[in-house]
């Protein structure tokens, strides 16, 4: 299971050069939250404006630092000259302090860009699936794929209609298709089933996915089938960010998804020995 | 060139041929190591399929997380800080506790080649002696007591202050076990006096040096960024401090092996760390720069450093400025 040649495949091109020595981002960077929007009852968007500027890629991830409260990992949900954009699910201590307390106008501190983000590639015909909060770093991407000249279709799952967000931001950029479980927007079904039903028709270069790890496996079992390239997002409990106190290895490979991913090639989850009780998704609605 | 360096069994191959003379392994006390590199505690070692990485990237040897007990969450973030000159950390000996990690330890025994050293935690001698039977019934080569952790309350630095708590507890765990024993000290505690003491009451070898206790503010936050506000202090600063007192160990106890520990970023520096006495060099917060590329970089740095200047075996620079 965990021989190198395998763990090595499952590193993307990016992450197979991470033994070099690089830039690494880990100062705190101040900035100021400029926006908020609330999404849905549980999930909000803001917007901050850093005090510098970054290189932040599609997929990478900052750990953003609340002082006195904590510090969580957050994908970029987009990003362009010092203005960032979270989505942020209300899931524990840090993300409910945040949507009670956090202004506009307050101050913030972001470490990062950290870790590995996703294949960027040009003219490719694209899939994008989110599910739920899953969503927030494919937005970013499916942003600069387009500027990439990609052709890109995007779907998008959620439990009821109540949960559904960003579909009008998605729709700007790309083809999307959203579902819910109860039917009461979009597809009546999960987004595997919408899924399944598409990939009877098309076929892409590559799909991108991120959410709940269960629908990733699914995901990925659907489009290994069609031998279809799939890179995923995955989520672990992120301590040091910098790939050295190891509380986010992937078992039972040993990979790190602060430093070798968070995106990883989706056969990665085949390996996987338990799919992650991460569930920013559930635990979302809950609250 | 991630799989090119997997592939390579030693690591102690320069690009000349004539480097295939060059012997790079060493020794402490009964543990024999391809190389002197060894992955520090505290660093990725809490479950089998991250050390078995470690040991595919290179690694002489490795020791695990401090192992306690009962698992433990840690602290809340931030846990962990890059400071520039080094890094600040109060992790708080997160680790899956002693069951839990037994159960990783026999699966690396089975796949693993290179020697384990365990790190053991306990603010109790029977917490000691309960984690040290553990690890050892699953196959620990080596045991490393924790006796310098700065930001653990019970753990660690107060354990390791009592003098006469720690000899007890050396003694016990000799008699209790054959595996070789190490103590991992801290600046203060690497007084010659007291670790004198601890080597009568059966100690094998040193660890040093532990991170320093310190702190960090953020005046644009005006707050302490760690949530536990004072951490142990790594990386590149501490390094000259860690000299020193491997010097001074090596110095009076010339026999007992010293893990030379504190900021080794190159080649150049764990040289320097040899040259002062150790017999092997802690590997742990270089990882942020440079990733686990680290254990290949030194080893082939060494290498092509005794090639330079004539030597044939590292053991010849083992406290080598102690000999001018």
């Amino acid at each position: 299971m965990n021989d190198e040649s395998s763990t090595n495949k499952l590193l993307n091109d990016e992450a197979g050069s991470i033994q070099l020595p690089r830039r690494i981002q880990s100062k705190y960077i101040p900035g100021e939250v400029y926006s908020i929007r609330q999404l849905t009852p549980s999930v909000k968007e803001y917007t901050v404006e850093l005090e510098e500027e970054i290189s932040a890629n599609p997929g990478q991830f900052a750990m953003l630092w609340i002082p006195n409260i904590g510090e969580i990992p957050l994908s970029f949900a987009d990003y362009s000259t010092r203005t960032v954009k979270f989505i942020i699910c209300r899931v524990g201590l840090v993300t409910t302090y945040m949507h009670r307390n956090i202004i506009v106008g307050s101050r913030v501190f972001l470490r990062g860009p950290l870790g590995n983000g996703f294949t960027l590639c040009s003219l490719k015909n694209c899939l994008l699936i989110g599910g739920g909060c899953g969503l927030a770093p494919l937005y970013y991407l499916g942003r600069v794929l387009s500027m990439k000249s990609c052709r890109l279709k995007t779907l998008l799952g959620f439990k009821n209609s109540s949960d559904v967000f960003y579909v009008s931001e998605f729709s700007e950029i790309s083809d999307t298709y959203v579902s819910t479980e109860d039917g009461e927007e979009g597809f009546k079904g999960t987004v595997v089933d919408m899924l399944e039903n598409i990939l009877r028709e098309e076929t892409f270069d590559i799909v991108y996915v991120c959410g709940r790890e269960q629908m990733l496996m699914k995901v990925v079992r659907e489009c290994l089938a069609k031998s279809m390239k799939t890179e995923v997002s995955l989520e672990r409990t992120i301590k040091c960010g910098l790939g050295v106190c190891g509380s986010c290895s992937v078992e039972p490979v040993g990979l790190r998804v602060c430093r070798d991913g968070p995106v990883f090639d989706g056969r990665l989850l085949l390996q996987l020995e338990n799919l992650s009780k991460n569930d920013r998704e559930e635990i979302c609605i809950k609250n | 060139m991630y799989k090119e360096l997997r592939n390579l069994n030693y690591f102690c191959r320069v690009d000349s041929p004539e480097n295939l003379s060059i012997d790079l392994s060493v020794s402490l006390s009964n543990l024999s190591l391809r190389n002197p590199t060894i992955l520090a505690s505290g660093i990725l070692g809490s479950s089998y399929s991250l050390l078995k990485r470690v040991e595919d990237a290179g690694a002489g040897a490795l020791t695990t997380k401090t192992i306690t007990k009962n698992p433990r969450e840690g602290y809340a973030n931030p846990v962990f800080v890059d400071l520039g000159y080094g890094y600040l950390n109060a992790i708080g000996l997160r680790n899956p506790g002693a069951d839990n990690f037994s159960k990783e330890l026999s699966k690396a025994k089975k796949n693993i080649q290179i020697p384990i050293i365990t790190s053991i935690g306990g603010n109790s001698m029977e917490e000691f002696i309960y984690v040290a039977e553990r690890m050892v019934e699953s196959g620990s080569d080596a045991l490393e007591i924790n006796l310098s952790c700065p930001h653990v309350e019970g753990y660690g630095l107060d354990v390791g202050s009592d003098i006469k708590l720690t000899q007890q507890i050396i003694k016990q765990l000799k008699s209790t076990s054959s595996k070789p024993l190490f103590a991992k000290f801290s600046l203060h505690q690497s007084r010659i006096d007291i670790l004198e003491k601890y080597i009568d009451a059966g100690l094998d070898g040193i660890s040093a040096i532990n991170t320093v206790k310190a702190l960090a503010i953020n005046i644009k936050a005006l707050s302490p960024i760690l949530s536990n506000i004072v951490g142990g202090l790594s990386g590149p600063c501490i390094k000259p401090i860690a000299l020193a007192v491997v010097y001074e160990i090596y110095r009076e106890f010339p026999d007992i092996p010293i893990i030379g520990v504190g900021g080794i970023q190159s080649p150049e520096d764990a040289v320097e760390m040899v040259l002062a006495g150790a017999s092997a060099v802690g590997i742990g917060s270089a990882i942020v720069r440079k990733d686990l590329g680290i254990f290949v970089e030194i080893t082939r740095g060494i290498g092509r450093f005794m090639l330079d200047n004539g030597f044939k075996s590292i053991r010849e620079l083992i406290g080598y400025i102690h000999r001018r």
